[in-house]
């Protein structure tokens, strides 16, 4: 059942007209008058002078690489000046909220799918239907568009994408005699046979595996989906079968007690390391499970021949989904949210921009521009785009809905406690279910 | 002139005729101005705000006392509260005796005292910063180089900040290791003490343990009380090593959930500032107390010299 995508099948002359007709009487104005936060201006271009903020999380590479779009944005447009602003992503979102709660939000944030809907649902941020002319909506992917709405409001753009993915180091399989497994056709079982056969062979020197899963969210959600449940209802609570998550952390349990994947203490410093620090890229495990677009950290990270595997079978249901990489919003503050509008349109729609920012923020969104940027790939990022071209995914992703922020940090927790041996797998899935839709209720 | 004169002169004489007082209330006046703008204004603020349910985007909603009634079932808070105690009451008093027992060693006059007392010191400066933090998850982890230590010894060592067991008890010892600026305070109280006392002992043939417990400790116990009060004050909001060592999750398994990291991820991860700002007010209470029952204890232990 899939929910209807009304703002992807608007034609484009309605949205143009709509934002003729002065949008700001449309919807925003009851919203923003109920929620307290003003200022938003009209979706009209001035011929003023007009400076815009624009602000993300992220690396140095992506700083110096987004500065760069925005100079050949300011060089388009004259009469508009861009300041960047970027932070780390924790400090991101503290830093965000304040600036929303201060009324001094910048007009463009990067936002990602675990906020989103917090933000959206308390009127911060501007449908970008009403950009109309100034904003093209058409070129994106309809999956991914779509896990930027609310009920047909265009809250946020999603900029790239990633999906699941195993990765395995082949130099590992290759040294201990092993054959990579056929991931058309491999299933569960056969994914823990294998690291226990890897983990003999290794005779110590490795493990078998990382821990997979069961301490976030991406996995739960997979396990799910493979058995024809989902984490989140459209409607936005917790419809998660806690016997489902009782099942993924028995699973790992075995795989643990079995001592074919990591301790659970090394799962935890995997956990903080990150990527390019954790044991698949120092060479302690043959197997973990990444985004597909951070091969490329990994590979460089690692130096071994790194490859993308589907993850394990069950039924033959397909349980990935194409999750939003991150998305561009106009603040519903902003005094220029026709200029906002304007330079979202850059970043996404331009081939100027795509030459700047390649696939940094992922594979990307609007399908003209990845087949674009294709010819330009290097090997690294050609495997990321393979592995999303090969994936078959379920049914489009519901995102996190609004209250439900923490849900990765409320899964870590629960996660660890059962696989230390605190909880049992019912109490704790019990327990998440209770908390996660206890927080979302406190919003309502 | 007595004091009692000096005072009627003060009364007497009033306050405006003096230009001294207006000069004095001009230089007064920015400190009066971050009191107020950056101290009892937020305060203030917070105060109001801990009677409501407030999102940071949406306006407060006046709820009257359900916050403070949601922390009798908030299992969480409870578990933080565990933990904070826990660090407050092993890492203060472990951390003091081990001020207080170098500092007794360094005022023998060795040679280069300022050396080392820089040395003891540099901890104290360092340990609350973002780099330490960092640095001890690394020496602490599997691979660290705690373990290096360990395995030289024939011993097997274990994930001591990955492991539920043993996280608090790092962080704990990161504390400890900042003793510093509570020695240097030991150091100059035990330089107050005349050394005639230690010379009266000493002819009345008293031993130096006798010498310590007669002498230096009952002249030292001001300055204890005061390090005392400080190191607790300054555990309970403890915030940077945790957050830090633990990648702002508390964990594994809210291991290290400090109090004032609990009330963070309220505020900013779940966007429950009303009930954040209550469990700020909650933390001031807690430290109020202990501070007005190390007060009254006082009256019982602490000696002020004559």
């Amino acid at each position: 059942m899939r929910p209807e995508r009304t703002a992807v099948t608007r034609p484009n002359l309605t949205r143009r007209a709509l934002g003729r007709a002065g949008l700001l009487a449309a919807a925003p104005a009851p919203l923003l008058a109920s929620c307290g936060i003003g200022g938003g201006g009209e979706m009209v271009l001035s011929d003023e002078p007009v400076e815009l903020r624009l602000s993300w999380w992220g690396s140095d590479l992506r700083a110096q690489q987004t500065n760069e779009a925005i100079a050949a944005f300011e060089k388009q447009y004259p009469n508009i000046t861009v300041r960047g602003e970027y932070k780390e992503f924790g400090a991101y979102w503290d830093g965000l909220a304040t600036t929303f709660a201060a009324n001094d939000s910048p007009d463009v944030v990067q936002m990602d799918e675990q906020y989103f809907n917090s933000y959206s649902a308390r009127g911060a941020l501007v449908d970008l239907n009403e950009a109309g002319e100034f904003l093209d909506l058409s070129k994106i992917e309809p999956d991914l568009l779509f896990t930027g709405q609310v009920d047909g409001a265009q809250f946020a753009l999603p900029i790239g994408s990633s999906v699941l993915a195993f990765a395995v180091n082949a130099d590992m399989f290759a040294q201990y005699g092993m054959e990579l497994p056929d991931d058309t056709t491999w299933t569960w079982d056969d994914y823990a046979a294998i690291a226990a056969e890897l983990d003999a062979r290794g005779g110590g020197d490795i493990t078998g595996s990382g821990i997979t899963g069961g301490v976030d969210v991406g996995s739960v959600r997979y396990w799910a989906r493979q058995r024809g449940n989902e984490l989140f209802g459209a409607d936005g609570d917790v419809t998660l079968d806690p016997d489902l998550l009782v099942g993924l952390w028995e699973y790992y349990l075995g795989l643990i007690e079995s001592g074919a994947t990591d301790t659970p203490e090394q799962m935890v410093e995997d956990t903080g390391a990150g990527v390019e620090g954790g044991g698949l890229a120092t060479g302690r495990t043959a197997f973990g499970q990444i985004h597909n677009t951070q091969i490329s950290a990994l590979r460089q990270g690692s130096g071994a021949d790194m490859r993308l595997l589907q993850l394990p079978q069950h039924d033959g249901t397909p349980g990935n989904f194409i999750k939003p990489g991150m998305y561009w919003a106009v603040s519903a503050g902003s005094a220029h949210p026709a200029e906002s509008a304007l330079l979202v349109d850059f970043l996404v729609n331009t081939e100027t921009a795509a030459d700047i920012l390649g696939t940094e923020r992922g594979v990307p969104a609007n399908t003209e521009i990845l087949a674009y940027l294709a010819p330009q790939l290097d090997e690294s990022e050609q495997i990321a785009v393979d592995y999303l071209a090969a994936t078959v995914p379920g049914e489009p992703l519901i995102v996190v809905p609004n209250g439900a922020s923490s849900v990765n940090p409320l899964l870590t927790r629960l996660g660890q406690e059962v696989y230390f041996g605190q909880t049992s797998p019912e109490d704790a899935a019990e327990a998440f279910i209770t908390e996660l839709q206890g927080e979302i209720d406190a919003t309502k | 002139m007595t004091a009692a004169a000096e005072l009627r002169e003060l009364r007497s004489t009033p306050a405006k005729s003096k230009p001294e007082n207006k000069a004095a209330f001009w230089f007064l006046l920015p400190w009066f101005l971050g009191l107020f703008a950056v101290t009892l204004g937020p305060m203030a603020a917070s105060l109001y705000l801990s009677f409501t349910k407030y999102n940071l985007l949406q306006p407060p909603e006046f709820t009257g006392t359900a916050n403070f009634e949601r922390m009798l079932t908030d299992e969480r808070l409870h578990s933080s509260l565990a933990v904070t105690f826990t660090y407050v009451l092993v890492s203060v008093p472990l951390q003091l005796g081990l001020a207080l027992g170098l500092a007794v060693l360094l005022d023998r006059g060795i040679r280069g005292l300022g050396f080392y007392r820089s040395v003891f010191y540099l901890p104290s400066l360092l340990g609350a910063s973002v780099a330490i933090a960092v640095l001890w998850r690394t020496v602490f982890g599997t691979e660290g180089l705690f373990n290096e230590g360990l395995a030289l010894l024939g011993i097997e060592g274990r994930g001591w900040i990955a492991d539920p067991e043993t996280a608090l008890s790092t962080l704990i010892t990161l504390n400890v290791w900042t003793f510093g600026s509570p020695m240097v305070i030991f150091l100059a109280g035990l330089r107050q003490i005349p050394v005639m006392y230690y010379e009266a002992a000493a002819v009345d043939g008293a031993s130096p343990l006798r010498r310590f417990t007669s002498v230096t400790l009952p002249l030292l116990t001001p300055i204890i009380f005061f390090n005392l009060v400080l190191q607790i004050i300054h555990a309970f909001q403890s915030f940077t090593q945790a957050f830090i060592v633990s990648g702002g999750t508390g964990g594994p398994t809210d291991s290290t959930l400090f109090f004032s990291l609990y009330l963070y991820q309220r505020g900013f991860g779940n966007f429950d500032m009303g009930y954040a700002s209550a469990l700020a007010w909650l933390l001031l209470v807690i430290i109020g107390a202990f501070t007005a029952i190390n007060f009254w204890a006082s009256k019982y232990w602490v000696h002020y010299g004559d």
